[in-house]
């Protein structure tokens, strides 16, 4: 009879099935499950969150910035009294509006403390509430201030690198919001098209004009041979053909002059020419500063900067890249690091904003040191830079930034955009260091639509500068 | 196997019991005893039984029986664990002065009163049922038993989670189209028992296509897939014909390519199957939380009572499968996939082992019903097919479902006793 075949056949198919089911979660719960459990759409993480005190955010003089208060037995609220000042370098958390920031890099940490087994049994016999960890910033809150009131009502963003360390003392972007009032303000942040929401720091890419040179700068003196010597010809405009040339700022015609006067006068004829010279050679040093890569950093996400390959059969694209024009795109956190890598004998220190994890009860779980990213140059041409930049603010264009006693170092920009095909007021840009013999603070600031002349920002950096000297 | 080995296996069931229950008891966090008492009152049925089917039905498959148990076994500690959840989370939202608190509910003592329905049919049958393959003559009841309740819903149903396909009668709700599957396999059974052309196939099809189209009305694309499935394998198992399952097969897609053109609600549950994550805030929301509590379950689970089922949606009913597999890992999920399959193949065992086509058709129906409802359901929650609301047979809180699985396991215990005489 052959029903009793066709049953063993039914019960095969039906065992096949079972199989490729079996194989299906099998498949989810190695490839899948991660990404499942950790999408923001898992509330588990706000009931694990809800169950501890979340950790305290400090500065480095130990000034808490951002703290969780009881309201009541199961409720807590965070107080972020850092308000505007610290909002999107530190972040936010909110069960509606998700997590940002620092908040969210050191989820894990704030929110739950490692205890070793004694501690876990004693907690467990005295019933004490669960708290997080609590974290040391590198920030300097007066410095984070000052930037923040410098900028004033510009948009715009400023950073502060310890050149030695990589520790960011300062990183201001605005326009900022306050994140104690988001549930209040949240769909007029959204709207608002100067997006305050955004770090402009690590995640704004902006043309960096002239201070670009700075890297060209590194890339002549590394590769073409006693360039500091030469003589250069300006006679005020490069000319590539009959449509495209490049010229100096105000017409300026600088004649014959030597290389530090070009930087300090901010040549675009002669830095231009050197970019039609180094060729794929100043795309590999912009590559060593971290132009195309990802800084890495575990307290930071910042965006990549953008440094154009360049065909040779295009001289236009060559100088506007060389004078950081064209397509070259960086953040000012990039624009900083390059300050910090020549105030730091060229070795570029990897930014990092968390110096210590404490335990609940203050005393130290963790120290964290900084970090070396790679070498930009060797120690002769940075200390030949250095000098550079001293001039730049002693003689040339960033002479606003020259407060005695102070030694500041520079390079100023300004940087040529267009919106929606329109020409708008450039960029406003400064990078620099202090103090000349013995860096100990980096800077970038860029404020947004500054206007042609750069003073904007050079007179905030040194503003900025002289308070953190002081 | 010898009986020495069955009490062994019984006594298995009943430690795994004990830890469950007695786990329950330590995580509800105040001393009732209402798990022990549950636990008690499943020994008692239990053993019971056994003794009655072992005494008096020597030659039936014990292990169907056991393998029953053990899943609604399964069933009532986890409902009870939401019930203990749910009283945590009413006491919560009192405290909080919630305006609507969430309910209280008894999943798991209903359960048991279920189970105790179902095990005492499951008894009667085998008790009274004489001649299993006379019940073949009663065709034309089956018939018509089938399509008054496959309609019952569409004229007088009520919408519940998106499918109308609940009837209240005199304050009891019940789902209708469960019944209607009962029906439905006997009738094809006795139609297509004595099959030998085509000719003997019209009225079996226009049956089974009335039922479906009814099923996709009342929007209760779980039942429909099921019956298709019951159907096809009947249809199979009947004529030999390869050709015809291939016909269902093209007609089906056809029906459902119609269906999809004609309902928003099978556009959209396609569409949730395809991109699950791109939906997760809104329609794809159920599945995204179950694969969420499936993906945070992992291996071994978080423990019975420490995952979060507040989180996934139908918790004690549809989604009932991920919600275990969260507290008790992915090896739960396998060891209940596989004793599904172990039913089933017990179940299709019976029917191998039966003397006459009806009676070996009626088993077959019932063990790809169970069979086919498993890999529907369990499927749709983890997204491996379009979901579909249909419950977890034996696990999923339920009278409806429980009972008439018992209903068609004991027919079955019934017909593999004939198989030995």
């Amino acid at each position: 009879m052959d029903l009793k075949n066709n049953i063993k056949k039914v019960l095969i198919i039906y065992l096949l099935l079972f199989l490729m089911l079996f194989s299906y979660i099998g498949y989810f719960e190695v490839f899948k499950a991660k990404e499942a459990v950790e999408s923001s759409f898992n509330s588990r993480l706000w009931v694990k969150r809800a169950e501890v005190l979340r950790g305290t955010i400090y500065d480095r003089n130990m000034t808490p910035i951002s703290i969780s208060k009881k309201i009541n037995d199961t409720k807590a609220v965070r107080d972020y009294r850092g308000t505007q000042y610290t909002a999107q370098v530190l972040g936010y958390i909110d069960e509606k509006y998700g997590i940002t920031g620092l908040e969210k890099k050191y989820d894990n940490v704030l929110s739950e403390e490692q205890l070793d087994v004694k501690e876990t049994i004693t907690n467990l016999v005295e019933g004490k509430n669960k708290k997080g960890h609590s974290i040391v910033t590198t920030l300097d809150m007066n410095l984070q201030k000052k930037c923040y009131d410098l900028i004033g009502d510009n948009k715009g963003a400023a950073i502060c690198i310890n050149p030695k360390t990589g520790e960011i003392l300062a990183m201001v972007s605005k326009p900022s919001f306050d994140p104690n009032s988001l549930r209040k303000d949240w769909k007029s942040l959204l709207e608002n098209e100067d997006s305050p929401l955004l770090n402009r720091a690590t995640n704004g890419l902006y043309p960096p004009g002239s201070t670009f040179k700075t890297v060209t700068l590194v890339s002549a003196l590394t590769n073409i041979s006693n360039v500091e010597n030469q003589t250069f010809k300006d006679s005020g405009k490069l000319k590539f053909n009959e449509k495209e040339w490049i010229e100096n700022y105000n017409g300026a015609a600088f004649g014959s002059i030597k290389l530090n006067k070009a930087f300090y006068k901010s040549s675009n004829v002669v830095f231009g020419g050197l970019g039609l010279t180094l060729k794929d050679q100043l795309y590999a040093t912009s590559e060593s500063f971290y132009f195309n890569k990802t800084i890495t950093s575990n307290d930071i996400d910042i965006k990549k900067s953008q440094f154009p390959k360049a065909k040779a059969a295009e001289p236009g694209n060559l100088a506007q890249s060389a004078i950081g024009q064209g397509t070259v795109l960086a953040t000012p956190m990039e624009m900083a690091i390059i300050a910090a890598a020549v105030a730091n004998d060229g070795v570029i220190m990897e930014p990092y904003l968390v110096s210590k994890i404490l335990k609940s009860d203050n005393s130290l779980y963790k120290n964290i040191t900084s970090q070396q990213l790679g070498t930009a140059m060797t120690k002769d041409i940075s200390d030949k830079v250095k000098k550079y930049m001293r001039e730049v603010v002693l003689y040339g264009t960033g002479r606003s930034a020259n407060i005695k006693g102070l030694d500041i170092c520079g390079k100023t920009g300004t940087a040529d955009f267009k919106k929606n095909g329109k020409d708008m007021p450039p960029h406003s840009w400064f990078i620099g260091f202090a103090p000349y013999n013995n860096p100990n603070i980096a800077v970038a600031v860029i404020i947004e639509e500054g206007g042609r002349n750069s003073e904007k920002a050079a007179s905030i950096a040194s503003k900025i500068i002289n308070s953190y000297e002081r | 196997m010898g009986e020495n080995k069955q009490i062994r296996l019984l006594l298995l069931i009943f430690l795994f019991g004990a830890v469950g229950f007695l786990n329950l008891f330590l995580i509800q966090g105040n001393k009732e005893l209402t798990p022990i008492i549950l636990y008690g009152v499943i020994i008692l049925l239990m053993s019971y039984s056994y003794f009655i089917i072992k005494r008096f039905f020597v030659d039936g498959d014990t292990f169907i029986f056991m393998i029953a148990c053990l899943l609604t076994i399964i069933g009532i500690i986890f409902l009870y664990r939401l019930d203990i959840l749910n009283l945590y989370l009413h006491n919560q939202d009192m405290l909080a002065n919630v305006k609507q608190p969430r309910n209280i509910t008894n999943y798991g003592l209903k359960q048991l009163i279920y189970f105790a329905i179902g095990i005492t049919l499951y008894l009667i049958i085998i008790i009274i049922l004489r001649n299993f393959k006379r019940l073949r003559k009663y065709k034309y009841i089956y018939l018509a038993a089938t399509l008054i309740f496959m309609c019952l819903s569409t004229f007088f149903g009520t919408e519940i989670l998106g499918a109308k396909n609940w009837v209240f009668v005199f304050g009891y709700s019940f789902q209708p189209s469960e019944f209607g599957k009962i029906f439905l396999v006997l009738y094809l059974a006795s139609a297509l028992d004595k099959y030998e052309s085509w000719k003997d196939l019209i009225e079996p099809a226009v049956l089974v296509t009335i039922s479906l189209l009814f099923m996709v009305l009342q929007r209760d694309l779980g039942s429909a897939l099921i019956f298709f499935g019951i159907s096809v394998t009947m249809l199979y198992i009947a004529s030999s014909k390869f050709k015809y399952i291939l016909t269902c097969l093209v007609l089906f897609f056809v029906g459902s390519f119609i269906s999809y053109k004609l309902f928003y609600h099978i556009r959209k549950r396609i569409m949730i199957w395809k991109q699950p994550w791109a939906y997760a805030n809104n329609e794809s929301y159920q599945v995204v939380q179950s694969l969420i509590a499936l993906g945070e379950g992992g291996l071994f689970g978080k423990g019975l009572g420490f995952g979060h089922p507040e989180f996934v949606f139908a918790n004690a009913s549809d989604f009932i499968f991920v919600t275990i597999c969260e507290d008790l890992g992915m090896l739960m999920g396998f060891a209940i996939l596989i004793l599904f399959f172990i039913l089933f193949y017990r179940c299709m065992r019976a029917a191998l082992r039966a003397k006459d086509n009806f009676s070996r058709l009626v088993a077959v129906g019932y063990s790809s019903m169970i069979a086919a409802q498993t890999l529907v359901i369990v499927g749709g929650v983890t997204n491996a097919v379009p979901l579909t609301g249909i419950t977890l047979p034996l696990i999923s809180a339920g009278g409806s479902s429980l009972i008439i699985t018992y209903f068609a396991l004991g027919v079955i215990q019934k017909i593999s006793e004939e198989g030995k005489m």
